[in-house]
């Protein structure tokens, strides 16, 4: 198995798809941190007047941890796009190019073969989202230091160094999952047509349905909102709660691995019945 | 039998691709699939390499249903299926190591295929860079990998030259010769008859002959007859007027008849009757024209 995802490695990192997300980090993140760096008056103080008359704030409550968490909020909606460039091109693309009669043909197992692509999927989610921590947290930690992290959410959460180290860990741990359940749902879509952009469109169609429903404050959509996958991608945020709600997170964890298991099970059903003609 | 294909049918929508056909491969024959386009020969190979399941029948690979039991049934086979397509953006090199890995092949095999189909120098190259040729005979190394025991070629000179068939047809010749058993489809009927030892002919999906080419030759009911004549015009005009004869044609200045074999003399009697000169009658049948015949048959039919 670990040479198969070691093939599919070799794929993601070879097509130029697969590098947008890197870029577009790269190049947005340097922005932000500048924009952080020299122009947080304004958010300094916007943070300092929820306090007013409970802290007497001194020095500058902006650093990396900060910068990480408002971040995170600003793009959990438009990472899973990026992590759908190299999912939706998982199993379809082999099917356009041909490559399938290349590898089915060989003495391994369709749903190894289909294992190996969803885990090396995986892995680039988890990459992206990790290379998201490290320009926010290693690059934020050396261009706005560290410190205190103050959370403003339903009260007032301040946690020491060490203990936002461990909330950021857990909240990127989090993030990658929610991101691998996006993966799934695209890989669900790619395993089902021939082409990468179908899966793309696909995926990013439920997701920003998803969005829509948790966003507008209609009944029926409060209704429905326990079965939208997309009302769980927060659990991320619940690593900033306190205490830490260990239940709710395992709950929302629950569903996302749930929905993931259903995805992936849809998709070994297609490609294993599926008949290579092209 | 290196392979038995048992009564396999595959339908897409409403219409048959491939109709209760059988078919057996002797251990070590060269086997050609011969058929029109649209014949269902894809698709029969596509069954064969697991890439399409049958709705009814079985393939066995040295007793493994590759249905059943596919991963132990393909550990015998090499197998190139239409075009070679490979990740343009990687090496033929790292296409192969891909490739091996699946096999579970040492990646030492690679530059002794890519040498044996003359890609040796251009291993490092990306496949991007290469002609459709040397995909094609890149296409070939990956299914000599893994020294399979029966080689499955589907249209494999599609897009060479004519030095590029040559070469395919002797790299044949030669694992053939190793004790290899390689199963070939290709719309080149002469190649065929150069290369193969056996043959199978489909139409509409359905089987129309199958067995040693010597065998289906000497057997044919339809006899294509060279005979020599001093007025080969009048003589097509004449003969082609009797509709027994199923095709008269001259080519190279020799009349070509084809014809049922009881019937040759029939046929001097008519030319020496109307002061044609018949010099030498030479039976010349060759799987062109049994392959026409049949079909011919099969259309009538």
């Amino acid at each position: 198995m670990l040479s198969l995802i070691h093939n599919e490695l070799l794929v993601i990192t070879g097509r130029w798809r697969s590098y947008i997300g890197f870029i577009g980090i790269s190049i947005l993140m340097p922005l932000i941190l500048w924009g952080f760096a020299y122009g947080s008056e304004s958010l300094q103080n916007d943070y300092a007047r929820g306090f007013e008359g409970s802290f007497m704030i001194v020095g500058s409550i902006i650093n990396a941890f900060l910068a990480t968490y408002i971040i995170m909020n600003a793009l959990w909606i438009h990472i899973p796009f990026l992590i759908t460039l190299a999912a939706g091109d998982a199993v379809a693309a082999d099917g356009s190019n041909g490559i399938f009669r290349l590898t089915l043909i060989r003495p391994v197992s369709r749903l190894k073969i289909l294992l190996s692509k969803l885990l090396a999927s995986y892995i680039y989610a988890a990459a992206l989202v990790i290379f998201c921590a490290f320009w926010s947290l290693g690059i934020g930690s050396m261009v706005l230091g560290t410190g205190d992290l103050i959370v403003i959410d339903n009260g007032i959460l301040i946690l020491n160094e060490t203990e936002a180290w461990l909330r950021m860990f857990l909240s990127f741990s989090l993030a990658i999952i929610v991101m691998c359940m996006v993966s799934t749902l695209c890989f669900m879509f790619s395993s089902m047509v021939n082409n990468g952009i179908g899966p793309i469109i696909g995926a990013m169609f439920l997701i920003i349905v998803g969005y829509i429903i948790i966003a507008i404050p209609l009944d029926f959509f409060r209704r429905i909102e326990p079965y939208v996958f997309v009302s769980y991608f927060n659990v991320w945020l619940d690593a900033f709660k306190d205490p830490i709600p260990w239940i709710l997170i395992g709950k929302k964890l629950s569903v996302l691995i749930t929905y993931s298991l259903l995805f992936f099970g849809i998709s070994a059903f297609v490609f294993l019945n599926k008949d290579i003609k092209s | 039998m290196i392979l038995e294909a048992n009564n396999l049918t595959k339908s897409f929508g409403l219409r048959k691709a491939v109709n209760n056909l059988s078919l057996e491969i002797p251990n070590g024959s060269v086997y050609g699939f011969l058929g029109p386009n649209g014949s269902g020969k894809s698709t029969t190979i596509r069954i064969m390499t697991a890439l399409i399941s049958p709705d009814v029948g079985e393939v066995f690979i040295n007793g493994n249903s590759i249905q059943k039991n596919g991963s132990k049934a393909l550990s015998d086979v090499g197998a190139l299926i239409e075009r070679a397509d490979f990740h343009k953006h990687l090496s033929a090199k790292t296409n192969l190591k891909m490739l091996a890995r699946m096999d579970g092949t040492d990646f030492s095999a690679i530059q002794k295929v890519l040498d044996r189909t003359g890609l040796g120098d251009r291993a490092n190259d990306k496949v991007k860079t290469y002609s459709q040729g040397m995909k094609q005979r890149l296409g070939i190394a990956q299914a000599l990998m893994g020294n399979p025991k029966l080689l499955i070629l589907d249209e494999p000179t599609n897009g060479l030259d004519p030095e590029g068939m040559k070469e395919i047809r002797d790299l044949v010749g030669e694992l053939s010769s190793e004790g290899i058993t390689i199963f070939i489809s290709s719309h080149l009927l002469d190649e065929v008859q150069k290369i193969c030892s056996h043959i199978a002919m489909i139409s509409l999906g359905e089987l129309i002959t199958s067995g040693k080419i010597e065998d289906l030759l000497r057997d044919s009911e339809i006899l294509m007859t060279e005979i020599h004549v001093d007025q080969t015009k009048k003589a097509m005009n004449l003969l082609s007027n009797y509709k027994w004869i199923h095709r008269c044609d001259v080519k190279e200045g020799i009349l070509r008849v084809s014809l049922v074999e009881n019937k040759i003399s029939e046929v001097v009697n008519i030319l020496v009757q109307n002061n044609i000169l018949v010099s030498a009658i030479i039976p010349k049948t060759s799987l062109e024209d049994l392959y026409l015949s049949k079909m011919e048959i099969n259309r009538k039919v």
